[in-house]
């Protein structure tokens, strides 16, 4: 099974950018695929987990060089953290501790400059739908 | 004079420094917590109509955004003139326990066992929950447990896991449908064995902090929480209770909207969290403690059999007299975590709350409301003052974490002139400076409404403020 988590504010204009992603996915139907959207990662989300060959986190990064870029920026979440909301990392290191599953797992990332709003509507768009349409290409290889 | 500053602290919720200030001697002459951080909820709040409120302040904090939506909404049900139906009342509680649960769990299991298991002294390095994942799974898996289940049942209940919806001025949005409660019931067996799990753990162990137990923050002051006529446990309604560390009550029966007459606000210069105080005693005298040790120390009984035990053997540490050791926050938190299984299973069986009438209406009768409840880490004010359009024109917010900081700071200096010595500064000792205030829980996001980010960095500064010695505490 994969597991695809977006994940951000729905009210902080482009840390939305996860959860729109997932919208998007959750027009298809992916096979064998579970969508979550997410305010922030959290310890108990190992549960639903457990059964995941691989896990694909999204969201976004502030970056004010490279706004709307597109990246796997596994080395900025790569802390390992716990208190309410973790990181992936952590999430990944849960899931081998506790109950021995190593599943693959990918960061995608849009890079925002803000999260006060959406600066860029068409650009931010066009990420959402070019994110989704590389989670479905793989899908379909 | 040296002074040592601890910047930020770890694992706490949010950001905050110790100042530890060493005399000629070398000898401690004062320590303080400074939280550093300021996000101004009480003035941009302002011009909002109070419908907004709820939402606006459930994003106050990540943790316990429901503290704050069950406050919100009791503040707007009192400027509507309304009472919420039994079953919206039933379920905001469920909701609000379920809150508390999965909060003392994240304390308990995540943030303050790997002290309980490895040591105040053991290698900082080892001194965290993903060494906890390596030696004590079994424990680790039971937190992520007991955590789901609580944030399961608000999400269920109140829509969501973080910021929940559910939660409307009048009482609830959705009733309780019969799969909901059953499904909850049948996890109540297996949550209430790991937090009894937890409490066992606990107990066994404390024999082996004792040094602490004497030293962390372990003084007389007031107590301050919410109490009923029956004088149980109380987390919605009822109304304030001050306590003395004899067991006096010096004042009871206070309605929540009168708060002002016996809470003042003090400020410090140093920190952005407000100072509350005991107004008939003054500032800094008044300084009282609330959360889960001042529950206990206020209910005379619990009102569930399994937590009734536990407070029983609770009251015995201090021959019935108040607990005033801050240490045993931890084993009042436990208590509560009993407490809170045991009472949503006893409010989903009760036939008033699968009532399909959850909610109720009305237009604007007041221009002030006070909303007012008791959050995991203790009693929470919102107070609002509207136009008779519903704009708020004003808002008051006493967050739990607040009412603790005159505590706190003298926990800090307490621990700090017991363990530091300017001449060895071990890691240990600074992390039992750290720990006296995770006793205390506190959710600094939440108090000062700041976004939390933690490093750890520790400079050490001699009496020219010159930074003499730095600590990598990540």
């Amino acid at each position: 099974m994969r597991a695809i988590i977006g994940y951000g504010n729905e009210l902080r204009g482009e840390d939305a950018f996860g959860l729109d992603v997932i919208k998007e996915l959750q027009k298809l139907s992916l096979k064998d695929t579970k969508l979550i959207s997410a305010h922030q990662l959290t310890p108990e989300m190992v549960l639903e987990l457990q059964e995941a060959d691989e896990i694909i986190f999204i969201d976004t990064c502030l970056d004010e060089k490279n706004p709307y870029a597109l990246a796997c920026s596994l080395s900025r979440h790569s802390g390992l953290n716990l208190s309410h909301h973790i990181s992936p990392k952590t999430i990944i290191y849960m899931l081998k501790s506790l109950y021995a599953r190593l599943p693959d797992f990918y960061i995608y990332s849009m890079m925002s400059n803000s999260f006060e709003r959406i600066t860029d509507n068409r650009r931010y768009k066009e990420r959402v739908s070019m994110t989704a349409e590389h989670i479905i290409s793989v899908d379909r290889q | 004079m040296k002074k040592i500053i601890i910047d930020p602290v770890t694992r706490i919720e949010g950001h905050a420094k110790i100042t530890i200030d060493l005399d000629k001697s070398g000898k401690v002459e004062d320590a303080k917590i400074h939280v550093t951080q300021y996000r101004g909820f009480e003035k941009f709040c302002e011009g909002r109509l109070y419908t907004e409120m709820p939402a606006l302040t459930a994003r106050t904090c990540g943790i316990c955004p429901v503290s704050h939506v069950v406050a919100s909404t009791k503040a707007i049900d009192e400027i509507l003139g309304i009472t919420p139906p039994q079953a919206g009342v039933n379920i905001r509680k469920i909701v609000n326990l379920a809150q508390l649960l999965q909060s003392h769990t994240l304390n308990f299991f995540h943030l303050s066992s790997p002290d309980f298991v490895y040591g105040f002294d053991a290698p900082k390095e080892d001194r965290n929950i993903f060494k906890m994942m390596q030696t004590h799974p079994q424990m680790a898996k039971d937190g992520i447990n007991l955590r789901a289940f609580g944030q399961k049942i608000i999400q269920d209940l109140a829509g969501k896991r973080i910021h929940p919806t559910g939660i409307i001025p009048g009482g609830v949005e959705h009733k309780i449908e019969a799969p909901q409660k059953e499904a909850i019931l049948e996890q109540i067996p297996e949550m209430l064995k790991i937090a009894q799990s937890a409490l066992e753990f606990f107990r066994a162990n404390m024999h082996k902090f004792q040094e602490e137990i004497d030293s962390f923050a372990a003084f007389p002051s007031l107590f301050m929480s919410l109490t009923n006529e029956e004088g149980t446990l109380e987390h919605y309604d009822g109304k304030l209770c001050f306590m003395d560390s004899e067991g006096k009550i010096l004042q009871d029966n206070i309605e929540p909207r009168d708060y002002k007459d016996f809470i003042g606000e003090a400020v410090e210069e140093d920190s952005y969290l407000k100072s509350p105080y005991y107004k008939p005693l003054g500032y800094p005298e008044g300084m009282y403690r609330v959360g889960a040790l001042a529950r206990l120390n206020i209910a005379k009984t619990c009102g569930t059999p399994l937590a009734d035990e536990e407070l029983k053997k609770f009251k015995a540490l201090n021959d019935a007299k108040p607990v005033l050791n801050s240490f045993y926050y931890h084993y009042a938190r436990l208590i509560e975590m009993i407490y809170s299984i045991e009472k949503i299973e006893e409010l989903l069986k009760s036939d008033e709350t699968m009532s399909d009438n959850v909610k109720t209406n009305s237009k604007i009768t007041k221009t002030k409301g006070v909303g007012c409840s008791e959050a995991p880490r203790g009693t929470l004010f919102h107070e609002y003052h509207v136009t008779k359009d519903g704009v708020i024109t004003a808002v008051n917010l006493i967050i739990a974490t607040g009412n603790n900081n005159l505590a706190m700071n003298a926990g800090v200096k307490q621990v700090a002139q017991k363990f530091i010595d300017a001449k060895n500064i071990t890691d240990g000792a600074l992390n039992r400076v750290e720990a006296v205030i995770r006793c205390f829980d506190p959710c600094l996001s939440c108090s000062t409404h700041a976004l939390g980010i933690v490093s750890s960095k520790i400079e050490v500064r001699d009496h020219n403020k010159k930074v003499i010695q730095v600590i990598d505490r990540n």
